[in-house]
């Protein structure tokens, strides 16, 4: 019985110590390229240029007529002392698909308006800049205190058909989305 | 008492857990469906169901662990649950296996019937024959088109614009416009007067434009319907572009819809494959493994509660077997086991009753036991008893201080035995051995033997002990030393005969002596020479006897008359020292071994002193050659009392058998002078000083004596 338990915590030691190698291998996750936050006196209006990038399996699973959605979260963080606390937060749904009859691209922006588009790259090109993102009011922000804009581009897994779900969490190929960008913004 | 009445019985516990996970499966197994509302929550029920099983798995594997232990501990009941769990297990396991195994594989194959090359074939063709009917009523809207722009290639602005309503009507499109390469709307005409604005192309048309010089693509349109735009320059210059949007019929709308959909469905289907058959086997799993470990781990829980009972037992049975019998197990259920329960506890009650009561019983016996065993020790007879064979089976401690030997270390062992280790008790051993063998009644003997301390009559009684059948189971010989009581008997008669001897012989000796004297003195005179010379011999004769006889009388008188002594303490080695010291000028030869030069008693020194006189007058009258009188002093222990045992040792004629059983009886002597009453009154001096005196019959070098009086101090050796 211990022999068994040490075993297995080796083998688990091995797994968990070497599992950012794996995962790292080959990386797909979007990248939050750069961000503005233009201060207009009353609201803070942010641009942000998204590079996303699809995996060989997602690119199939795409041209398969597979729906892919990213949600790019924007948060007002206040800097406190222990953690931070989220003063607001907004997240934008962008689908994309492809129509095989048509053989175009669609993007579904968060107005639930839809473009079309020839190329997959000018389908991404599109989907990169950031719009229809609900400015902020300059109220919420105090002069004195310290903020940040955090951003993210999460790819939702929980979009994709039942039978992919499990194993998208699993899979470095469906690991599309991007770590939590942080600027400084002070009003 | 509360915690029993909130506590939710274990079936309701174990429903309610299969409740549960039947819950969990289903919600898992409804949240496959796309369709479903539960989909959204697919991934959370999965999580769900395999922490479930996860839990489920410790829970086995704790269960399990600690039924290793039980067993390698050895305890109760762990082996009959190890073999029940392991028989449920590999019934479960079994068949649960096969239906995994079958289930998988009827999924794939189901799964795998859905696609087959055919079907890929004609999705392939159904698409394509879409997108040809479409290319196909592309190209001819490209040509109108192209048709239209060279027709208004040479028109300027303004004659474009009152042109292109006609060209509209003619061409049957649903919006046509003219607009500059900066997107400036030259001129436009719709099918829709409530479209005021073009649909104007957007940046990406714009951009495709400006590489390509001409954009065609369908569009979708406003109420889902599709459109074809196409986008050409007028004229070879590309200052001014022309868009057509011509509307595509619904009928073939809806067809090539249906088509998309079927074969990005299918498309779906096949991408997800290999997907979906790995989901279902994993849920399929999942259900199998969430099944099979709550029903192992149930399994566990109510065979653990079916072999409580039997442990329960077994334990019970251990403290039994320990001796043990309070055991009293609770009765958990009214079935089988709680009867036998139920009946275990009535045996143990009963066992311990039963014990109770033998032992209370043997104590009683004990106790009557130790009874007459306190009787039987604290009785001055010596008691023996004898089994069948006469062996002997007790012997109290009289029977020690009377026989001087340890009866009692003999025990299982017959009187022969006794008497080969002490021979000095082979007679009286063997006379009782012999009564025991052929009295069949009670038998009543007085027996005479020398024992170590001199002559010795026991009177014994014998009883035959039987059975009430009838057959011999032993005997019982009760005996006593009567030695003492004999000689005071005979000395009660000796002082009665003394005093008769005085009364009726002493006293008409005065008178005879007197009268004898008178005779003398009134008739020496008168008779002549030789009559009075004779009287004068007879007269004297007469009151020499007469002397002699108040002599022997008083003599007797003396020994038979409680001397009156006066005892103190007296170094008796002084006082042997001073009369061998009157005995020097005699010529007889001392010999003296003393083992302390102070052994102090108490004694009255007369009385002492006649002891000495008369033992040394003895041994000198029965030597015939030079008397060598030995003294031996030592000290000697008898029934816990100190003793100073003195020897006289003489190296005279000795004493015979008859004599020395006789000897210290008065008138007894061999001296053809003598009154035979020393050693009588020895022996008498003695007792009266609490001690013993006997014949040393182990001397044969002539006559001893062993006096033992009690000391007061007996000093350290020299």
């Amino acid at each position: 019985m211990p022999s068994l338990a040490r075993v297995i915590s080796t083998h688990l030691f091995i797994c968990l110590a070497f599992w950012p190698l794996f995962s790292a291998a080959d990386s797909f996750v979007s990248q939050i390229r750069q961000a503005n936050v233009i201060y207009t006196g009353s609201h803070f209006h942010i641009q942000t240029q998204i590079d996303y990038q699809l995996s060989p399996t997602a690119k199939e699973a795409l041209h398969k007529g597979i729906p892919l959605t990213w949600r790019v979260r924007i948060q007002i963080r206040k800097i406190g002392k222990l953690w931070d606390s989220t003063l607001s937060e907004q997240s934008l749904p962008y689908r994309l698909r492809f129509h095989a009859l048509l053989n175009q691209y669609e993007v579904l922006k968060p107005d639930k308006e839809n473009e079309m588009f020839l190329t997959l790259n000018a389908a991404l090109g599109f989907m990169s800049s950031l719009q229809d993102s609900n400015p902020v009011s300059a109220d919420l922000l105090r002069s004195n205190q310290r903020y940040k804009l955090a951003i993210k581009c999460q790819f939702d897994r929980e979009s994709l058909p039942v039978p992919l779900r499990p194993f998208a969490y699993l899979d470095s190929q469906w690991f599309l989305s991007s770590d939590w960008y942080l600027w400084p913004i002070q009003k | 008492m509360a915690y029993s009445k909130i506590k939710l019985p274990a079936s309701a516990s174990i429903l309610t857990l299969f409740g549960f996970i039947l819950l969990s499966l289903q919600l898992m197994s409804s949240s496959t469906q796309e369709s479903s509302e539960l989909s959204e929550m697919h991934s959370w029920l999965l999580v769900i169901n395999t922490l479930g099983s996860i839990t489920l798995l410790i829970l086995v594997v704790v269960n399990a662990y600690s039924l290793v232990r039980e067993l390698k501990k050895k305890e109760a009941g762990s082996r009959l649950t190890t073999r029940m769990v392991s028989l449920f297990v590999l019934l479960a396991l079994a068949p649960a296996a096969i239906v995994f195994y079958f289930s998988v594989q009827f999924l794939h194959q189901g799964i795998d019937s859905w696609f087959n090359v055919e079907i890929d074939r004609a999705m392939d063709d159904a698409l394509e024959l879409s997108q040809s009917s479409l290319a196909q009523r592309m190209n001819w809207h490209i040509k109108q088109t192209r048709q239209i722009a060279e027709r208004l290639a040479d028109k300027s602005d303004t004659l474009m614009a009152l042109e292109i309503g006609s060209l509209w009507a003619e061409s049957g499109a649903m919006e046509i416009a003219a607009f500059s390469s900066q997107g400036l709307i030259l001129a436009s005409s719709s099918a829709n007067p409530s479209v005021i604005l073009p649909h104007l192309p957007d940046e990406q048309i714009w951009l495709q434009l400006r590489q390509n010089k001409e954009y065609f693509a369908f569009d979708p349109g406003d109420n889902d319907d599709m459109m074809a735009r196409i986008i050409l320059p007028i004229g070879r210059d590309q200052s001014r572009y022309l868009q057509v949007l011509y509307p595509i019929p619904i009928r073939v709308s809806d067809l090539a819809d249906s088509i998309e959909f079927a074969f990005i469905r299918y498309q779906e289907m096949t991408f997800l494959r290999s997907s979906l058959k790995t989901s279902f086997s994993l849920i399929l799993l999942l259900v199998l493994l969430l099944s099979l470990l709550a029903a192992i781990w149930v399994a566990f829980i109510s065979i653990r509660n079916i072999v409580a009972p039997v442990k329960e037992l077994v334990k019970g049975t251990q403290a039994v077997a320990d001796g043990d019998y309070k055991q009293q197990l609770p009765v958990m259920n009214q079935d089988d086991l709680g009867f036998l329960v139920e009946s275990f506890n009535q045996m143990t009650k009963r066992i311990a009753r039963s014990r109770d009561e033998t032992r209370i019983a043997g104590l009683e016996v004990e106790n009557q036991r130790a009874y007459l065993e306190t009787i039987l020790a604290n009785l001055t007879a010596g008691v023996i008893s004898f089994d069948a064979s006469f062996n002997i089976r007790t012997a109290n401690q009289a029977a020690y201080r009377i026989l001087h030997v340890p009866v009692s270390h003999f025990v299982s062992q017959s009187l022969s035995t006794l008497a080969s280790k002490h021979s000095e008790l082979a007679d009286v051993l063997e006379a009782i051995q012999h009564l025991l063998e052929n009295a069949d009644d009670i038998w009543e003997q007085r027996i005479v033997f020398l024992g170590p301390n001199g002559r010795q009559e026991l009177l014994c009684r014998g009883t035959p002990l039987f059975l009430q059948d009838g057959s011999r189971m032993g005997a019982v010989v009760v005996f006593d030393d009567v030695t003492d009581l004999i000689q005071a008997q005979k000395n009660a008669a000796w002082g009665e005969v003394a005093r008769r001897l005085a009364h009726e012989i002493k006293n008409p000796l005065t008178p005879i002596q007197l009268s004898a004297e008178r005779l003398q003195h009134k008739l020496a005179k008168e008779l002549p020479e030789p009559s009075a010379e004779f009287l004068q011999r007879g007269t004297r004769t007469i009151v020499q006897q007469v002397e002699a006889m108040k002599r022997m009388v008083d003599d007797f008188a003396e020994y038979a008359r409680p001397s009156k002594k006066h005892v103190g303490k007296l170094n008796l080695i002084d006082l042997i020292q001073e009369v061998l010291a009157l005995y020097q000028p005699s010529g007889i030869a001392f010999q003296s071994s003393f083992a302390s030069r102070r052994v102090i008693v108490e004694a009255d020194p007369v009385s002492i002193r006649q002891v000495l006189h008369n033992l040394i007058k003895n041994a000198q009258e029965a030597t015939t050659e030079k008397c060598l009188v030995h003294i031996k002093i030592n000290k000697a222990v008898r029934n816990n009392t100190d003793y100073v045992e003195m020897g006289i040792y003489d190296n005279g004629s000795g004493l015979h058998g008859d004599q020395i059983e006789t000897i210290f009886e008065p008138y007894v002597t061999s001296k053809a002078k003598g009154t035979g009453l020393g050693l009588a009154i020895v022996k008498k001096i003695v007792e009266e000083h609490g001690g013993v005196i006997w014949v040393d019959t182990s001397y044969n070098a002539g006559a001893g004596f062993v006096i033992q009086l009690p000391v007061f101090e007996f000093g350290n050796s020299e």
